[in-house]
């Protein structure tokens, strides 16, 4: 039988079909008469439109607030992302080299306090030794922004409770932006985030925002933000964080102190 | 903004969210959660998967809102369809992750049934094709609107409709089958 010349049978087929109860053998035959014949095929899709419609149906019901945060989160860091992206093809066309005289001068222009933290970094860093090339030629790179941009005005190592490094933060008041740059081997799971936290004195901590998954990070923040804010911390939280008034969730994974250059 | 016709305003803010604007994404967010949420909820019947859900979709629409065009579909339709997509791979995960927890869900979804509301359909921003389809349901028994959109909605079979709405499975059939019926008579008159 042509199914194609009993147009009433076919609707009713093609509805079944789009509909989804159509199944098991009546569903493959009617897929393998859909690839052959453009009539059967027209049908499926008239009905896949039609039924597509009850979507539109359903009764309205307002979302918790929280979500929109967390998809603004997770949209911020994909900007992020995508300009970090756009700005590495430059950078990594600068030598390499430089990251021990960088410390140098880091060490220089850190309060005395901060010796230690930065001993944890070398540390860190050798523990880490297995860098990839490219992350390597990115931070070298990084460094010698630091270096040639006088800007940035202040820095955090943020490291574990085993003092092994893994998360370098700078931030640049004049540009707005907290760059944070991943240095040990973590890797929080696919439905995990690490959310930034500024600790204030005598105040709740204040989110700063929710990271992404690159090794290089930019997050916009004012310098009030950071100012006169002595630690800075990161915590585990589900993917795209919490609001900032909800506070950490999850453990505090990496904390450092946030030290002004004084050059 | 609000003399625009809803499709063109909602055309618009998915032109510029293609373009990587995220202010148009908020705007899209604040227009169309509320109902994309009600859909959410309606296929994983829980709130926390069904906010899930919501934020996958909107980083979908996010990603994706360049190929929004392409897809000729008026644009809830089209935010619908990525809605359900994502749901139903929610309930497929659920449904291998916790039987057990589906078992409890459905006694609450088969009480639900029982009661005979009016159309429960919200048509504010549905499209044109979307509004031929909600008056013919209209014209259904509450019942068998109800398995006919529950099977499209959570691509059930009639065996899991059956089993889940704890009706026996010929009257599934026949539900659903009465219910096409007269479906397919009143959308041909909108063809």
């Amino acid at each position: 039988m042509n199914i194609t010349q009993h147009p009433d049978l076919l609707d009713r087929l093609a509805a079944s079909y789009a509909l989804g109860t159509l199944r098991g053998g009546a569903r493959r035959r009617f897929e393998a008469l859909a690839r052959e014949h453009a009539t059967v095929r027209a049908a499926a899709l008239v009905w896949q439109t039609r039924w597509s419609g009850l979507t539109e149906l359903q009764s309205a019901i307002d979302p918790a607030p929280a979500v929109w945060t967390r998809i603004d989160n997770l949209v911020q860091a994909d900007r992020a992302a995508t300009a970090m992206q756009a700005a590495r093809v430059p950078q990594a066309a600068t030598a390499p080299g430089g990251w021990w005289r960088n410390l140098l001068v880091w060490r220089g222009a850190a309060a005395a306090g901060a010796m230690a933290t930065l001993a944890a970094v070398v540390v860190g860093m050798q523990v880490n030794g297995g860098l990839r090339a490219n992350t390597g030629a990115q931070i070298a790179a990084l460094q010698q922004q630091l270096q040639t941009t006088p800007q940035i005005q202040y820095v955090a190592v943020l490291a574990d409770d085993k003092a092994d490094a893994s998360m370098l933060v700078t931030f640049d008041p004049k540009n707005s932006q907290l760059v944070l740059q991943r240095v040990g081997g973590f890797q929080e799971g696919a439905d995990k985030s690490l959310q930034l936290w500024a600790l204030p004195p005598g105040q709740g901590p204040r989110s700063l925002g929710v990271l992404g998954q690159d090794k290089l990070l930019k997050l916009v923040a004012q310098e009030g933000d950071v100012k006169e804010v002595p630690t800075l911390a990161i915590s585990l939280e589900p993917k795209g964080g919490v609001p900032s008034a909800t506070g950490p969730t999850g453990p505090v994974l990496f904390k450092g102190e946030l030290i002004q250059r004084m050059l | 903004m609000s003399t625009l016709h809803p499709d063109s305003e909602l055309m618009d803010l998915l032109d510029r969210i293609a373009a990587q604007d995220d202010s148009a994404l908020k705007r899209l967010y604040e227009r169309t959660s509320s109902q994309l949420f009600g859909l959410a909820l309606r296929i994983v019947r829980n709130r926390d998967a069904a906010e899930d859900v919501l934020q996958e979709a909107f980083l979908t629409i996010w990603r994706g809102a360049g190929s929004y065009r392409a897809s000729l579909s008026p644009p809830m339709a089209w935010m619908g369809l990525i809605v359900r997509s994502r749901a139903l791979d929610a309930l497929r995960k659920r449904t291998t992750d916790r039987a057990d927890l589906m078992n409890e869900l459905d006694d609450a979804m088969a009480q639900t049934l029982e009661g005979d509301s009016p159309n429960p359909m919200d048509t504010a921003d549905a499209s044109e094709q979307a509004f031929a389809l909600h008056q013919c349901l209209g014209k259904l028994d509450h019942k068998q609107r109800e398995v006919v959109s529950l099977a499209y909605l959570r691509d059930q079979s009639h065996g899991e409709l059956a089993e889940q709405l704890k009706l026996p499975l010929g009257t599934v059939k026949t539900w659903i089958r009465r219910g096409l019926e007269q479906l397919r008579a009143c959308m041909a008159r909108y063809a």
